[in-house]
């Protein structure tokens, strides 16, 4: 089971935080992550063999990985949503997750579905009003706040999915293949919106099997062998086969 | 900027999200209205072909109509249950790692399956009251819905542990129809294995109820405490299955 440390749960042992740490707001450790069949007989798949993951405060970081490398996996075990089976995580402030799977209801209209994680993440209702007007229109998703999230476009479901990952002004967003069935326009809204929460020292991390614009992170981090390369300045192997970099 | 809101208000918020889910599906609200007067008229109708065997305490036509009763007011809240679990699974989690409370999300859940289960225990009884005489309506009508309730919460545990809507749905069926066919006395049998069964003491009191007798108070208490350990096995196990926590969003 992943050993999960949130805040200031650091333990006695370890030695005082140094400058360059107190910007970390998630660090994975040493992730590993096999899943096993439950069936006799059944095919075991290793899927992260120790991964490490730092993500500091104001950077965007681009995590990209082959089909089934296990990017989603590393996500899921990042949120809290999956238990490593070794290693660590260490979050240091509050966490937005933005599934590649839209996790809404689907007969909730897009403002109860506000009023629901707002209060989930603990926001009183102003707090909630606020955030909701606000995302709506940079994201332009005003006209539908009373429509019913299974009567949305897939384009505009994702886009409340987005925004419920950043409603509570997390301090780290993880964003799981967060674009797709965004229009052109909402692509840039997406990162116009990433470039201000950046400024606001917000760090991002997007997990996708295609990153093509490597001028709009920090760090690109690559997931191949359940391990992760830090391939700013190389280029991936898997850019390099499929030309996306 | 977020500070520590009442459970009272996630609470409320919640079971109203669930409440909404619940009556914005059609079929749901039909299926609530139609099956009723379907089932238990069949079942009457069924059983009334039936020569009265000596064992039988009670004429064919009326054990089916309470049986069928029994039947639709445990059957439909067990799969509204499984349904609750199954269809929000994955989104219930997110809202859990999101820091909703597990509670709030069982009470949430579990108060989509109260609301069906008050309407289908009246609906049932009242089908049943048009064909047969039902001395005591109340302890009817609450019997019913310890019924449904009971039944709900199995459909939520059998959901949480088998997230499967076409499995879970069969063993529902297979489990509520033989439930019902042993607690009615359909067939004869003095197994002792027939009283681990969620409706055998609850039948006895719906019985009761309908003849204007006084239940018993060993059945009361036996069904009383039933109910009770169906509700903390399914709390812990949805807690611990469907809902993880975590420190995400």
């Amino acid at each position: 089971m992943t050993e999960r440390i949130v805040g200031t749960e650091r333990p006695e042992s370890e030695s005082e935080p140094t400058a360059g740490d107190r910007d970390v707001v998630l660090r994975g450790s040493d992730l590993a992550k096999t899943y096993s069949s439950r069936l006799p007989f059944g095919r075991s798949v290793e899927v992260l063999t120790g991964a490490s993951v730092t993500i500091r405060r104001g950077e965007v970081v681009g995590i990209v990985g082959g089909n089934g490398s296990g990017k989603s996996t590393l996500m899921k075990i990042l949120v809290g949503e999956l238990d490593a089976d070794e290693g660590t995580v260490d979050v240091n402030g509050r966490v937005g997750w933005c599934p590649q799977d839209e996790l809404l209801y689907d007969r909730l209209t897009v403002e109860e579905t506000f009023r629901l994680f707002g209060e989930a993440y603990g926001m009183d209702p102003t707090e909630i009003e606020s955030a909701r007007d606000r995302l709506a229109e940079t994201l332009d998703f005003e006209e539908f706040l009373d429509y019913r999230i299974d009567r949305l476009s897939g384009g505009n479901r994702q886009k409340i999915n987005l925004s419920i990952a950043l409603m509570h002004d997390p301090d780290v967003l993880l964003l799981d293949e967060p674009y797709t069935g965004f229009d052109w326009e909402t692509y840039l809204a997406f990162w116009d919106l990433t470039a201000a929460l950046r400024e606001r020292g917000t760090a991002v991390a997007i997990i996708s099997h295609l990153i093509n614009e490597q001028e709009r992170f920090d760090r690109i981090l690559e997931l191949a062998d359940g391990t992760l390369t830090d391939v700013t300045d190389e280029g991936s192997s898997q850019a390099g086969e499929e030309g996306v970099r | 900027m977020t500070v520590s809101r009442p459970s009272s208000d996630r609470l409320r918020v919640g079971l109203d999200a669930a409440v909404r889910e619940f009556v914005r599906e059609p079929i749901n609200v039909a299926l609530l209205v139609v099956l009723p007067p379907v089932v238990i008229t069949s079942y009457e109708s069924m059983l009334s072909a039936f020569p009265r065997l000596p064992y039988m305490t009670t004429d064919p036509g009326a054990l089916g109509a309470t049986a069928g009763t029994l039947f639709v007011a445990a059957f439909l809240p067990a799969v509204i249950g499984l349904f609750q679990v199954i269809s929000a699974q994955r989104a219930d989690e997110r809202l859990s790692l999101a820091g909703f409370p597990e509670l709030a999300l069982f009470v949430s859940r579990l108060g989509a399956v109260c609301l069906a289960t008050l309407l289908t225990a009246a609906l049932s009884l009242g089908v049943l009251a048009t064909t047969t005489e039902v001395e005591s309506l109340a302890l009817g009508f609450l019997t019913l819905a310890f019924v449904g309730g009971l039944y709900g919460l199995i459909g939520m545990l059998i959901g949480t542990v088998l997230p499967r809507e076409l499995e879970g749905s069969l063993v529902l069926i297979f489990v509520v129809d033989v439930d019902e066919a042993l607690a009615s006395g359909v067939i004869a049998t003095d197994a002792a294995a027939t009283k681990l069964f969620p409706l055998h003491y609850p039948h006895e009191v719906f019985q009761a109820a309908v003849d204007g007798t006084a239940p018993a108070a060993s059945d009361v208490l036996a069904a009383a405490t039933y109910g009770a350990i169906v509700l903390v096995a399914t709390f812990l196990v949805y807690t611990a299955l469907a809902a993880t926590g975590g420190g995400g969003g």
